[in-house]
């Protein structure tokens, strides 16, 4: 499942598969700090005192708090107030230096996923110690409420997964059994990405009227105490958590959507930490110093930018042109100038994102610029450089326009270093700017585009390939242009093993198909893999605790423990 | 005056209505009302939308069903928040007004000074400094200066004196917990009304000094110095007052555009006003809040032009007798 991330938003994908992640990721994590030396995870231990209030500046506000409405789809909403205060089944935490999904306390223990014949059944059981901020017992009622919400509801930002709920028991308070039509791989994704809802506060309510401005009820360690819109979020501790209580008595999120301004703010110690999104502008900030303010970056992130090809319109339904154009780019070079000074300099080599890179390979590393292999694969195909330079066959030159979404500059930056290079390599590229709304909304789902340069975003360890390459997500008016292979991807080696990802239980099983299904979408070169935008957490001397960036649940996932250094 | 007003407020109401219908016309062209839902790809939901929206009717048709709904104060559900969009609007208003009022006011009495010093001592060093000035104020892009501004009077300060916090703020009207005019308020309020009316100083001092030295160098000032009229008198109830006329047309047009053409100073200093509205609706593609908006603005612009009518009108009686 996917969220969107940054401003402009980007395409979440539709998980249709999961599995424990045991295996290591294939990861690839810097840190760089100004101040202190900053492991990507668990950073300084600095002792904390009880109470106190910090400040933190947000970069994005979330629409709204209503988590499984579709104007709930913002990554700064899950961070900032989602993850602070809604229970969830599953966690994303680092084991054995992998960010996996583990049992919350909120479970009396693991849930067990089985399968009965043709059907998936699930049984999880819950802490009788969990309670939501009125005292009342998280119950069996709260999870059979959330999944028929998600299941039945209009409106919903992604029932994936829930579709295929068959009927849900609750034979006693603390037990809930979930049976599905079918097997269905990613069932940890189930009551975690969305948290679980309070049963006994929206059953028979306007849910979206109660939450979309944000909620007085909480099963997390914080409680929204306000929500000023445009301006900040306040958070209070939930005095009935039964877990780990917050250190601070109150944290503020300041909205500050200019990355100059809020780095200032940080400066004048006006907010006391941010995350800024990897843009051009904040990496400068960082490489310059920043007196005073401690750093983590961490490369391991889920949001990954890609060149994405239309493969069923030219000059992109050739996999000659498609292979020689992933021969024309040097992304090293690409990725080193856009996050070099964050210590970030290879290129991302699989579609499946380091947070989910036990399932993937490094089958793109065979992609270096050699124009000479250029020459050789356009020409054993029949084109032929014309006057300008440009590859010409049958009356058709290789030109094309790349859609990409207005207003971010890094993405302006790198189209035009893919366009730069691309000329030297014999294809024209021109460049048109769109909005979200029209790209995902019209341009992509219609196929009314040659190729675009856009991120997709995962917010659960789950390999997400089919949402982007099964032939059965092609949007067509068949299917009312649902679906996300945007790209018209349609290999018929592929969809099987697409398919044994989002059904098979057996982890090792799964791996395998996903890393046979990688090298498959290498060699057929759908579209290329670009980088994954590094994750970067900044904060002054007033801040202490165990920093560090969930690459999933966001810098605030352990946000509890936070304090001002002691 | 009475019958001048409501004459100028008649003339006013078929501006907006044509106005209106450009605007909707225009945004239904450039926006499709259902983008957002077409990413939900779920059929029933989007012809639902279609009905309820008259999308499958004449542009004519679905601009009076848009206007009946407006004018009886159903503005629509923003597709973004959910929230009713004339709440949206009515909270967007509020911090712009506070900007564009200080803003206003801070700007023109400046601007007013200037123009009478520059005028009064036209090519005296002090003009040309002014002149120099102001060229530099037309030529700064706001959002350069208004990071300049923060970087010199809060940053700055803070790291070279060891201050616990800026001596100005910068990020919003209001502190955590803070409401209200207060000194929080007014820490607040100097660096965002600094950055918007340095441009307005620069540009209607220029337009002032042009003005004021027109009416110095009239038949009735000429008449005025020959009777023996003092010289502060002169300046003051002759050649100010004529020469506020076309000021206050200036100063009224460019107010009306201040509802509207905050978005970079509310950007940078993180204030939700009508610019970050707008922007915000508009990368979302959320058409509910866009046209409202729009015609939120075009009315501020009648508004002001009316108001600038009716200033004009006091100043120069000749105008109530046309």
């Amino acid at each position: 499942m996917q969220r969107s991330q940054v401003s402009p938003p980007t395409r979440r994908r539709l998980v249709h598969a999961a599995a424990a992640i045991i295996a290591t990721l294939a990861v690839v994590s810097v840190s760089a700090c100004s101040t202190t030396s900053a492991p990507p995870s668990d950073t300084p231990n600095t002792t904390v005192t009880e109470g106190g209030e910090l400040v933190i500046g947000a970069e994005q506000e979330p629409d709204c708090a209503d988590w499984i409405a579709t104007c709930g789809g913002s990554i700064w909403g899950t961070y900032v107030m989602q993850i602070p205060t809604m229970p969830a089944v599953f966690e994303t935490r680092l084991v054995d230096d992998v960010w996996s999904p583990v049992a919350s306390d909120l479970m009396s223990e693991e849930p067990e996923a089985v399968m009965q014949g043709e059907k998936q059944v699930i049984t999880y059981r819950l802490n009788p110690e969990a309670v939501w901020s009125d005292g009342t017992p998280i119950t069996s009622a709260d999870l059979s409420y959330t999944a028929l919400q998600i299941r039945d509801g209009d409106d919903i930002f992604d029932k994936t997964g829930y579709t295929g709920i068959e009927s849900i028991e609750t034979p006693d308070p603390q037990t809930a059994i979930v049976t599905l039509s079918g097997p269905y791989a990613g069932w940890r994704s189930l009551f975690s990405v969305y948290g679980v809802l309070p049963a006994h506060l929206l059953e028979g309510q306007d849910r979206a009227a109660i939450m979309k401005d944000g909620y007085d009820f909480s099963g997390g360690p914080w409680k929204i105490d306000s929500w000023n819109r445009g301006t900040s979020v306040t958070l209070v501790p939930n005095e009935n958590y039964w877990g780990e209580k917050p250190h601070l008595e109150k944290v503020t999120f300041m909205f500050l959507p200019d990355t100059a301004a809020a780095f200032q703010a940080l400066k004048s110690g006006q907010v006391d930490a941010l995350y800024p999104s990897a843009q051009l502008d904040a990496v400068k900030q960082i490489e310059a110093g920043l007196p005073g303010i401690s750093s983590a970056v961490d490369a391991r992130s889920g949001n990954l930018e890609a060149l994405w090809f239309n493969n069923s319109v030219a000059p992109f339904d050739s996999k000659a042109v498609r292979t020689a154009v992933a021969y024309s780019l040097d992304r090293d070079a690409i990725v080193k100038r856009l996050f070099g000074d964050l210590g970030v300099e290879s290129a991302q080599q699989s579609f499946n994102t380091p947070i989910v890179g036990a399932f993937g390979s490094d089958d793109f590393s065979v992609y270096t610029t050699d124009l000479d292999r250029v020459d050789e694969i356009m020409t054993a195909d029949g084109w032929k450089k014309n006057a300008d330079g440009v590859w010409a066959k049958g009356g058709e030159t290789a030109s094309f326009t790349l859609n990409t979404l207005a207003g971010n500059k890094r993405r302006d930056l790198t189209v035009q270093i893919i366009q730069s290079q691309l000329q030297g390599a014999g294809f024209e590229m021109d460049i048109k700017a769109v909005t979200p709304a029209d790209l995902f909304g019209t341009i992509a789902p219609q196929g009314d585009f040659q190729a675009g340069l856009w991120a997709i975003v995962d917010t659960f360890p789950d390999p997400t390939l089919s949402s982007s390459f099964g032939s059965a997500n092609i949007p067509s008016e068949a299917n009312g242009f649902s679906g996300i292979n945007f790209y018209r991807v349609d290999v018929p080696e592929l969809d099987p093993l697409l398919a044994e990802i989002d059904s098979e239980l057996d982890v090792d099983a799964r791996v395998a198909a996903s890393q046979e299904a990688d090298a498959i979408i290498a060699e057929e070169v759908p579209s290329i893999p670009i980088d994954t935008v590094p994750n970067v957490l900044l904060w002054s001397e007033k801040v202490g605790g165990p920093l560090s960036i969930n690459p999933v649940e966001g810098p605030f996932w352990n946000l509890a423990a936070w304090g001002l250094a002691g | 005056m009475f019958t001048f007003i409501i004459r100028r407020v008649l003339y006013s109401i078929p501006v907006i209505l044509v106005a209106s219908f450009v605007l909707f016309w225009a945004v239904r062209s450039t926006f499709d009302p259902l983008a957002k839902l077409r990413q939900a790809h779920d059929p029933s939901v989007i012809q639902r939308e279609i009905e309820r929206l008259g999308l499958d009717r004449s542009i004519v048709e679905q601009y009076f069903l848009w206007l009946k709904a407006f004018v009886t104060g159903d503005w629509g559900t923003s597709s973004r928040t959910g929230s009713p969009v004339f709440q949206l609007i009515g909270e967007a208003l509020w911090p712009t007004a506070q900007l564009a009022f200080w803003g206003l006011l801070v700007a023109v009495v400046i601007a007013g000074a200037v123009s009478v010093y520059s005028a009064v001592r036209r090519y005296s060093l002090g003009d040309n400094l002014l002149t120099g000035a102001s060229y530099l104020g037309i030529a700064m892009p706001a959002f350069w200066f208004g990071l300049i501004l923060i970087q010199t009077f809060a940053v700055w300060p803070k790291e070279q004196f060891g201050l616990a916090e800026p001596p100005l703020y910068f990020v919003g009207l209001h502190s955590p917990g803070e409401s209200g005019f207060n000194l929080d308020y007014l820490r607040h309020l100097v660096l965002p009304v600094a950055a918007l009316m340095i441009a307005l100083v620069a540009t209607w001092s220029r337009f002032g000094r042009a003005a004021m030295l027109d009416a110095l160098s009239s038949d009735y000032v000429r008449t005025a110095r020959a009777k023996g009229v003092p010289r502060r008198q002169i300046i003051w109830r002759h050649a100010v007052r004529n020469s506020l006329a076309p000021f206050v047309t200036v100063v009224a047009l460019d107010a009306a555009v201040l509802i509207g053409g905050l978005v970079v100073t509310e950007q940078i200093f993180a204030i939700p006003g009508m610019g970050r509205l707008f922007l915000d609706s508009l990368v979302a593609g959320d058409v509910f809040v866009l046209l409202p908006w729009m015609i939120v603005v075009a009315i501020a612009v009648v508004i002001c032009n009316l108001l600038a009518d009716i200033g004009y009108a006091l100043l120069d009686p000749r105008v109530r007798l046309r």
